[in-house]
Order: C-alpha cells, then structure tokens, then sequence
C-alpha cells in the first residue's frame, strides 16, 4: 500500500517535471530552429514569440499535466513557474536584459496561462482532431509571422514650459552637465540606465554629440539641424551594444524645438524617432512610448532647471 | 474591484472580444489577480465544475468570450468568468423569480434577455450556483 502511494507520487512528480522541461524544451528548440533558418534576418522578435509560442508551451506542459487532478490555483501558480523558468532561459541563451525580461514576463504569464487552460479542456476532451487542427493553426500563424515583413517606426513628443527666453535655453539643449537629480521613473528606479550628461564636440551643424547613460553606455549623435535658439536636431549614428536595447530597438533621430511664447517664458519640445524590432506593437509601443517620455522629461527638467537658475 | 475592471472592459472594449482568444487572454489575467488576492475563489469555481462534469452528458470547455463554459452535449448550460461571475440561461419566468428572491442579478451585458449573472464571493454562494446551473440543465436536456 505504502509502497503504491510512493509509486504514485513519483509519477506524479515525474509528470509535473516532464511538464516544466519538455515544454520550456521544445520552445527552445523552436526558437532555434527559426533563428537557424534566419527567418527573421533582421533579428525582429515577432509576435508569434510571445504569443503563440507561450500558448503552445501551456499546452504543451498540460499534455504532461493532464491526469493530475490539479486545482485552478495550481495550474496557475504551475504556469506562473513554467514561464518565469523560460524567462530564465531566455536570460541565459538568448542574453536578454533584465529589464527586457521584466517588461515581457506579463505577456508571457498571460499567454502561458492560457494555454495550460485551453490544454486542460483539449486533453479532457479526447478531441484529437480539435488538438490537431488547433496545433496546426498555432504553428501556421507561427510560420506565416516569422516570415512576414515586420517594420515599426514612431515619433514620441513631449513639452515643457521654461521661464527663461531661449537664448538662456540653447547652450543647454546643445550639451549640459551631469544630472544629479533621483530618478522618479520605476523603470529606471530597477536599474533602466537613464540619460546623464550630453557632450559635444563643437556649437555647430555636423559637430558630435554624445548622450552618455547612467551605466556608460553612449548615444554617438550627429547635429543635422542647428537653428540656433529655435532647432536642434540630431541623428544618432552609433547606439551602445547593450542587450536591453540591442536588437529591440533603434534610436533613430532625436530634436528639441524651442518656441518662444514672448512673455518671457520657451516652451521647450523634445521628439524622439525610433524603430521597434520587437512585436506585437500594441504591448511594445506602451513601453517604449513610456520609456522614451521619462528619457524626454528626466533630460527637459534637466534644462529647465538649469535655465531658470 | 476585479468585477469593476471586468465590467469597464466588457463596456469599453467588448468589441475586442471578436479576436480569438483574447477573451480567454483578458480571463487569464483575471485568474493571476484572484489567484493572489482571493485564491478561494478559484477553488470555489474547480468545485462547482467538478459537480456540473458528475451530470450525464455534460462537458466542459472554453467559453469564446473567457471563461469555463459547462455543456449538455453540444448545448451551453452555462459558463463562469474567473472573477466568479456565473452567467446562465434560464426562462424569463424562472429569471423574474430568482430575482424577486435577490439570488441572481439579471446578465451583466443582456439584461433584458433571460440570461442572469451570479456573482459568488462566498462558499455559500456554491449551492445557489449548483442549483441554478441544475435548472438550465433540465431547460437543456428537456429540449
């Protein structure tokens, strides 16, 4: 008797381990093989990653799940683990940022989660011909995105109002130095690099200029539009190797206008280009647009600060 | 506060409920959030299927708009959102009378229907859900 119920846990446990590994496995596999094949040349990380594949790897562990009575609370907290270890994984094969990671793992928990329940109601059923034919629809539209042309690019703007005429302004727009102030974003709070200083190589169009981040890392940039008092815009020539932007997105352009309200006071506007590698937008875009206004506010309060002393 | 997010997307963006399985999506993130802040609910809900599933002929899948929906063979006897709320179909009659007893409210979306909702935020609430449950399965398996 003793020696049954220990025969039954042991299966039990293998199952549940079988459940973890073999899903988290055969995604792996997935994503190797597609990056083998160089489906996406470009390194685009396309929806159906986080997506499909998360469905898929639900499913998957439920195949492994399916005859251990397991509880709602339990295939969630199960799913929770199984995407965190993929997470993991993703950490140590893919070299993904940490902050990239935290960004993803809502889309991943969610997605996860979905499939162990959309797998829990498919091997409940015995409908294999359900279970074919969805499988085959996941891996069709994992195929059809991975294969498709995938290109994102957005202008994100913000203003700020400056009690000082722009002429004050200007020579702070072009470089100024370091910003001691804490950060207030939660992002960079978790240790997001944020903007710190700005240098240039000359007050003048063609000069470098260089936006240097809290961890090191620089923006190499080139001035293309100095309107003095009015325009500075920038093309950003060289962005730092770092695995939380390397092959996500591109930093394209960046620019400050200056509008001189004639009260004394510039409203100061900073747009920023940029292109997503990383889908679906509708998740990416939030962050992004997010991340790129806390950069526009940390650097604008900066001037505003400086200028009104 | 689940319910009052779970009422504004369903006012808002109902019509994202189109897209395949973005309802089941948005009805896992309902899982995550009672899974830490009321875990007993999703047991509350295991324990209600696992009767619906001892029912000749009943079956249980994914309701198209999120949640576990129960089944008398191809029929819909009811299904529940992972907030706890249980949507069934009964008569109008049966309906009025549920809800002249205060035990159901009519269906959050339809109200004019004789679809009603039930909102189970307690044990007890498991014995009306049987029951009511029980009442659309006879409506079903009767034709």
């Amino acid at each position: 008797m003793f020696g049954f119920k220990l025969t039954t846990m042991k299966n039990e446990f293998q199952s549940k381990l079988f459940g973890f590994i073999c899903s988290n496995l055969i995604i792996l596999c997935i994503i190797g093989i597609n990056r083998m094949l160089h489906v996406n040349d470009g390194g685009v990380l396309v929806f159906s990653e986080f997506v499909i594949l998360p469905i898929l790897m639900g499913i998957i562990s439920a195949w492994f799940w399916r005859d251990l009575n397991l509880t709602s609370g339990q295939r969630v907290g199960y799913s929770i683990l199984n995407g965190s270890l993929a997470i993991l994984l993703s950490f140590i094969f893919l070299g993904e940022g940490m902050i990239c990671l935290i960004i993803v793992s809502p889309l991943i928990f969610a997605f996860v989660i979905t499939g162990t329940f959309i797998g829990k109601v498919m091997f409940k059923k015995k409908n294999r011909t359900l279970n074919v034919s969805l499988i085959s629809i996941l891996m069709l539209v994992f195929i059809t995105d991975s294969v498709s042309e995938h290109d994102h690019e957005n202008m994100v703007g913000d203003e700020i109002l400056i009690h000082a005429p722009a002429d004050k302004i200007w020579k702070h727009v072009v470089a100024f130095d370091k910003i001691k102030k804490g950060n207030d974003y939660w992002l960079f709070k978790i240790g997001m690099p944020s903007p710190m200083q700005t240098t240039v190589t000359g007050y003048q169009l063609g000069a470098g200029r260089k936006c240097i981040f809290s961890n090191g890392y620089v923006f190499d940039e080139k001035i293309v539009t100095f309107d003095v008092n009015r325009n500075l815009t920038f093309d950003i020539v060289h962005q730092p190797l770092d695995p939380e932007i390397m092959g996500h997105i591109d930093i394209k352009r960046g620019q400050f206008i200056l509008k001189d309200n004639g009260n004394g006071t510039t409203t100061l506007i900073g747009n920023s280009w940029y292109k997503l590698h990383v889908f679906p937008i509708w998740y990416y875009d939030i962050w992004a647009e997010s991340i790129t206004r806390n950069v526009h506010l940390r650097v604008m309060e900066h001037i505003k600060e400086l200028s009104e002393q | 506060m689940n319910n009052s997010v779970f009422h504004f997307t369903v006012k808002w963006l109902g019509g994202l409920k189109a897209v395949p399985l973005l309802g089941q999506v948005f009805d896992s993130c309902l899982k995550i959030y009672v899974s830490v802040l009321k875990p007993e609910l999703l047991d509350w809900i295991d324990e209600i299927e696992r009767e619906v599933c001892s029912w000749e002929d009943t079956t249980v899948g994914l309701h198209r708009y999120g949640g576990t929906q129960f089944n008398y063979r191809q029929k819909e006897i009811g299904h529940i959102h992972s907030n706890g709320i249980l949507d069934v179909r009964l008569n109008r009659k049966t309906k009025q009378l549920l809800i002249q007893e205060n035990k159901v409210k009519a269906h959050h979306v339809f109200k004019r229907s004789g679809w009603i909702s039930l909102y189970i935020v307690n044990k007890k609430d498991i014995e009306t859900a049987l029951t009511i449950l029980r009442l659309s399965y006879k409506r079903v398996s009767n034709g």
